[in-house]
């Protein structure tokens, strides 16, 4: 009795103890337990602040359920991650993502099935955090837990990932979307400057991806939106992808039958990027790797980094003469803690550029068109500041 | 606070722009030499720069400056720096922009190294250092791989036109050499004309008559004439006399093409010799030709070299090779067409865009036009007359009716079977366009070129590796006046252009290319639609055949016939081989039909959008017209009462006033203006009845009656209010307004009802 006391004791007086306990929480536990008391909760909120770092659900394996395993896996790891996401970035393999074949053999049925799972993963988020979902032909993937883990190049079969961006500080992500109007031909600009890649002096890097691409007109518009954030000096990288499947900051409605571009924007100082183009003449394991030292050669701080990979449909597997993960391997080489995302899609963006702190290195012969690619890949880091410089 | 406290408090501020600012006005003074107190001597170039912003930019070069009281100081830096290194550093100091190319890289590294050059971070070079050992690594390895089997087809193609170039030589060619033969004396004969024709064109020119360079012009157009499809392309000009010319000039312009031409000379001579050895005239022109061509080669590998030294500015040879005029450029085009031509078979369907489609279309327009110059000079070689290269220019251009209809057909045909068959499947699917791919196009074309010659091989790792993504761009922002030339019109003719290659792609054929094209073929499949109704058939039947369906459907009717004559066939093959032949000329026919209703298609969006841009302005304007009309009525109005209250103007005056101005001026407020003076002036009432006698003389009947209403209300109201000036003026003027509106009024819905009726009645 006397000893339950003097704990009941510590545990509601002793905020520097309830912090060290409640530090071992994941964040869905922490929460909960910020509703005990006052003292929990101040704690918990001090601590939330501190989880900065990004974390990932990733899902491999087709699971046994009827949804997408990656809904499975999120609610899962959800429990488990010590994030609290405000900005979530997730991407599915469009084959199984609208949903299975012996279910469902017809089209409509199908799309239902899409957009269920989507909301399905979208209700597993917290209800503030803004979600960008997004289905192509195969997934890049780094298994969850480390960050070390050998990253797989998913060509075909069930797969996906959710990247959990924490509210960091220094950094702001913001997602984005514009599609072509079908009434208003003429694309405003005044749009740039709502989604803050306008007269943003601490834009660092844009990842676009490009959906419904092959409508009419696509080609032009996606220029109209590139060629001006080309000017800046900013990392852009993406791809195209089979189609948007969420975008929770706003009820897109009429846009889901026009092109349009997404993505997201992360600005901040902090920030460094450098993305590399692996063109056609990267045939093999040498030149993959020669590539891969380019992007090393960019001196990018390797923790607190992410690397993404938009690949091409066309390579992978058979491009390297049945060699698997060629690409993934070569950058687990040189990047041997940097988990690295991304997708197989119809076309790139991207170029060889680097964007650090105190410098900027582009290409300066102004090709309006050098970003967009087909039969390419393009490897993008992204390095969101050093985690212990936001903990002081 | 205390007040001693508050008088302490500092504020601090700070431009963001300072900075740059600052830096750019020295780099000014840099450029003008204002200020400077320094000269920095680096390999015998002098450069001047201010001691401050060099020591602050650079450790070494404090270290050297400190200390030195010299008015002028002279550093003569050591041989570690050099000038490639240097020049882009001290631009860096003053602009904080390094430019850095393939060619520079390691050597600013260096200095910048051996300077101590602030700011510049290591892992930039290490970047650029891996990405240009990249591009090398991958031209001199992955495309010889790729391609090393075009590579031993092109020697074989090579033996095999000089072992029994006799035997394989196709008939159009003998053609082509034997009118040729037939048309010289009358060209001989217009040889004076021509020359007097043409030297207005090229002013520029001191040397016109026996320059080399003259005839080197002549040369080229020459090949023109040579070509009677070729004619068909100038058709396509219009006037194709001033193209020619323009060619000229061009080529003469530069003085390395004179001195290629004096090289082509010498290798007339030689081909003479070597022609004199063979007895048959086809054979002697085959040999000749591979002779030309391996001497040309060497004087090209020569001349490039000359000209990387000179223009350094270019970064990869490849330009070079654009920006050099035709007869300069054409020469790697015309060896290795027929790889290139495969190659780009085999990347046609990834989707170029029509400008890269026009840039290839334009290089192989050069290159059939140096290609045809080797029959020319052939011709000439066996006549021994040089200057007869001037006359085959004039056949080109004067004697239209020289020509038979037959080879009219002949090119027709030549035209629609192979090239357009190329151009087609690209302008299908020309919506995606990647660099990468041309690069991936250019790629066999260098193979080819190591394949073909030592030295070119040598001069690809000496000359500045082209970071093969901008080959095509800058081709794109050619400097050759040719290719600009072209650039306009390639777009519709191209079939028409590139007929003229044709001549030369059936000697090349005869050795097996299958290997190459069927490549092409794989991913022809893969992304088009179309190639994939060459139906299973075709295929089955191409197993059969001992050659592949590509080449039937690429070579033209002659050729075709000339081809099968050469192989024995069975009738089932022959019937099979017709029947692709036919399917393909459809194929191409609809392909043709869908680029164009394509072309139309975005033709009309693109109008469209113009027309609501144009709409949208318009509206725009309209809108601003009107508020600024609203603007400028209330201003009127102002002025009005303004200047007629400050003149004091007596009712007569005003009156006049309001007789002479303009209709935009509402008399009806002038009017109201008066009656305000009036009320000022106190007796209304006498105002009112001197009123109507007082406006009888000036204004209208009709405006008098609506006047005199108003007039009596408005007094009644204001009489009222008399301290209220403004505001009851306004009220007067509004008032006035309205009671006009309501005279006018009637006037104006009468009109609308008349119309009305007029509108039902039509109905």
């Amino acid at each position: 009795m006397e000893s339950d006391g003097k704990g009941a004791y510590v545990l509601s007086n002793l905020a520097e103890v309830v912090e060290r306990i409640l530090s071992f929480l994941p964040t869905k536990a922490l929460l909960r337990a910020a509703c005990v008391c006052r003292l929990w909760r101040e704690c918990a909120r001090r601590l939330l602040r501190t989880q900065q770092s990004i974390a990932w659900v990733s899902a491999l394996e087709p699971g046994p359920s009827d949804s997408h395993s990656l809904v499975r896996a999120l609610a899962e790891e959800l429990e488990n991650v010590h994030v609290l996401p405000q900005t979530v970035l997730y991407i599915a393999d469009a084959e199984t993502f609208s949903g299975y074949e012996e279910c469902h053999g017809q089209k409509r049925a199908r799309k239902r099935n899409s957009k269920e799972t989507a909301i399905a993963l979208e209700k597993l988020l917290p209800k503030r955090c803004q979600v960008l979902g997004l289905v192509t032909p195969g997934i890049v993937v780094t298994p969850m837990g480390s960050s070390s883990n050998r990253p797989q190049e998913i060509e075909d079969g069930e797969a996906g990932f959710v990247l959990l961006f924490p509210k960091i500080d220094g950094v702001k992500i913001h997602t984005f979307h514009f599609f072509k109007d079908l009434k208003n031909r003429v694309f405003d600009e005044s749009k740039f400057t709502e989604a803050g890649l306008k007269n943003n002096p601490e834009l660092r890097v844009v990842l676009l991806f490009v959906y419904n691409s092959w409508k009419p007109g696509a080609n032009r518009f996606l220029h109209q939106i590139i060629n001006p954030l080309n000017e800046k000096s900013i990392i852009l990288a993406g791809g195209h992808v089979e189609s948007l499947t969420s975008l929770s900051s706003e009820n897109n409605t009429e846009a889901g039958d026009s092109c349009g571009v997404v993505g997201l924007a992360f600005s901040g100082p902090q920030l460094q990027s450098a993305t590399v183009l692996l063109d056609q003449d990267v045939i093999d394991e040498r030149t993959v790797e020669a590539a891969m030292q380019r992007l090393k050669a960019a001196n990018i701080p390797e923790h607190n980094t992410i690397g993404f990979m938009f690949a091409c449909v066309g390579r992978g597997y058979q491009y390297y003469k049945t060699k698997r993960n060629l690409e993934a391997d070569a950058f687990r080489k040189f990047f041997p803690n940097v988990p690295l995302f991304g997708f197989f899609g119809h076309g790139e963006i991207g170029c060889d550029r680097i964007v650090a702190g105190n410098f900027i290195l582009r290409e300066c012969n102004d090709i309006k068109d050098d970003l967009l690619h087909g039969y390419t890949t393009v490897m993008t880091l992204i390095h969101l500041g050093s985690t212990k410089a936001n903990q002081v | 606070m205390p007040l001693s406290e508050k008088n302490s408090v500092v504020f601090a501020y700070e431009s963001s722009v300072h900075s740059t600012d600052v830096l750019l006005r020295l780099n000014d003074q840099r450029k003008q030499d204002f200020l400077c107190d320094v000269t920095i001597l680096v390999e015998d170039q002098r450069f001047r720069a201010h001691r401050s912003v060099l020591a602050a930019c650079s450790s070494y070069l404090l270290s050297r400056i400190v200390g030195q009281l010299d008015a002028d100081l002279l550093i003569t830096l050591p041989e570690e720096v050099t000038l490639k290194g240097f020049a882009p550093l001290l631009q860096f100091a003053y602009t904080a922009k390094l430019i850095l190319n393939k060619d520079n890289v390691s050597e600013v590294c260096k200095c910048a190294k051996f300077l101590g050059v602030h700011n510049i971070e290591e892992s930039c070079f290490q970047f650029l250092k891996f990405k240009f050992l990249d591009c090398k690594a991958d031209q001199q390895e992955c495309p010889r791989k790729k391609c090393c089997t075009s590579r031993c087809e092109k020697a074989n193609v090579n033996v095999a036109l000089v072992d029994d170039g006799g035997l394989e030589i196709d008939d159009e060619v003998e053609e082509l050499l034997e009118t040729e033969y037939t048309a010289t004396p009358n060209s001989k004969l217009s040889k004076g004309e021509e020359n007097a024709k043409v030297s207005p064109h090229l002013q520029d020119n001191t040397n016109q008559t026996c320059d080399p360079a003259y005839l080197e012009k002549d040369n080229v157009s020459g090949l023109f004439s040579l070509c009677p499809k070729y004619r068909k392309f100038q058709k396509a000009f219009g006037s194709d006399k001033v193209h020619t010319a323009e060619i000229g000039s061009s080529i003469k312009n530069d003085q390395v093409t004179s001195a290629t031409s004096i090289h082509q000379s010498e290798s007339f001579n030689d081909a003479i010799q070597k022609a004199q050895e063979c007895t048959a005239v086809q054979l002697v022109s085959q040999c000749e030709e591979t002779q030309v061509e391996m001497e040309e080669r060497e004087k090209e590998e020569e001349l490039k070299r000359e000209s990387v030294s000179q223009s350094i500015s270019y970064p990869m040879e490849k330009t070079d090779v654009a920006s050099f005029p035709p007869n300069f450029s054409v020469a790697p085009h015309e060896l290795y067409s027929a790889p290139f031509l495969n190659a780009y078979e085999q990347y046609s369907n990834l989707n170029f865009s029509s400008m890269q489609n026009t840039v290839v279309a334009e290089k192989t327009v050069t290159g059939t036009v140096v290609r045809n110059d080797k029959p020319v000079s052939e011709n000439q070689d066996d006549s021994l007359l040089k200057s007869d290269l001037c006359t085959r220019e004039d056949i080109s251009i004067t004697s239209t009716s020289d020509r038979s209809s037959v080879e009219r057909e002949v090119a027709e045909h030549l035209a629609k079977g192979f090239w357009s068959d190329i151009y087609n499947t690209e302008t299908a699917c020309q919506m995606r366009l990647s660099p990468a791919t041309a690069k991936e196009c250019s790629e066999p074309v260098y193979s080819g070129k190591k394949s073909e010659c030592p030295w070119l091989g040598i001069s690809l790792s000496e000359s500045p590796e082209p970071c093969s993504q901008r080959t095509f761009t800058t081709l794109n922002s050619v400097n050759c006046p040719f290719i600009s030339n072209l650039g306009t019109e390639v777009c519709s003719n191209s079939p028409e252009i590139n007929s003229g290659d044709y001549i030369q792609e059936p000697q090349q054929e005869q050795c097996p290319y299958t290997c190459v094209i069927s490549l092409g073929e794989d991913s022809e499949t893969d992304t088009e639609g179309d190639s994939e109704s060459c139906s299973a058939r075709e295929q089955e039947c191409e197993v059969k055949l001992p050659f592949n369906s590509q080449r039937i459907i690429s070579l033209s009717r002659n050729d075709f016939q000339s081809f099968l004559k050469m192989h024995k066939l069975t009738p089932e093959q022959l019937d099979c081989i017709h029947d692709i032949r036919r399917r393909s000329k459809n194929r191409i026919a609809a392909q043709r039909c869908r680029k164009r209703k394509l072309d139309c298609i975005q033709n009309l969006e693109s109008e469209i959008e113009k027309l609501q841009n144009e709409k949208a302005s318009l509206l725009k304007e309209r809108d601003h017209i009107l508020s600024t009309l609203g603007e400028t009525k209330q201003n009127l109005t102002g002025l009005c009462q303004q200047v007629c209250k400050e003149a004091a103007l007596s009712r007569e005056q005003i009156q006049i006033l309001a007789k002479y101005s303009t209709l935009d001026c509402p008399l009806s407020l002038l009017i109201s203006e008066r009656e305000r003076t009036a009320l000022d002036g106190k007796p209304v009432i006498p105002l009112c009845i001197e009123l109507p006698s007082g406006l009888s003389g000036a204004v209208s009947a009709s405006e008098q009656s609506s006047c005199y209403p108003c007039v009596r209300g408005t007094s009644d109201t204001t009489y009222n209010q008399v301290q209220e000036l403004c505001p009851i003026s306004m009220k007067t003027s509004e008032k006035t307004l309205l009671v006009e509106q309501c005279g006018q009024g009637g006037g104006i819905t009468d009109f609308c009802q008349q119309m009305t009726d007029k509108c039902t009645t039509d109905e």
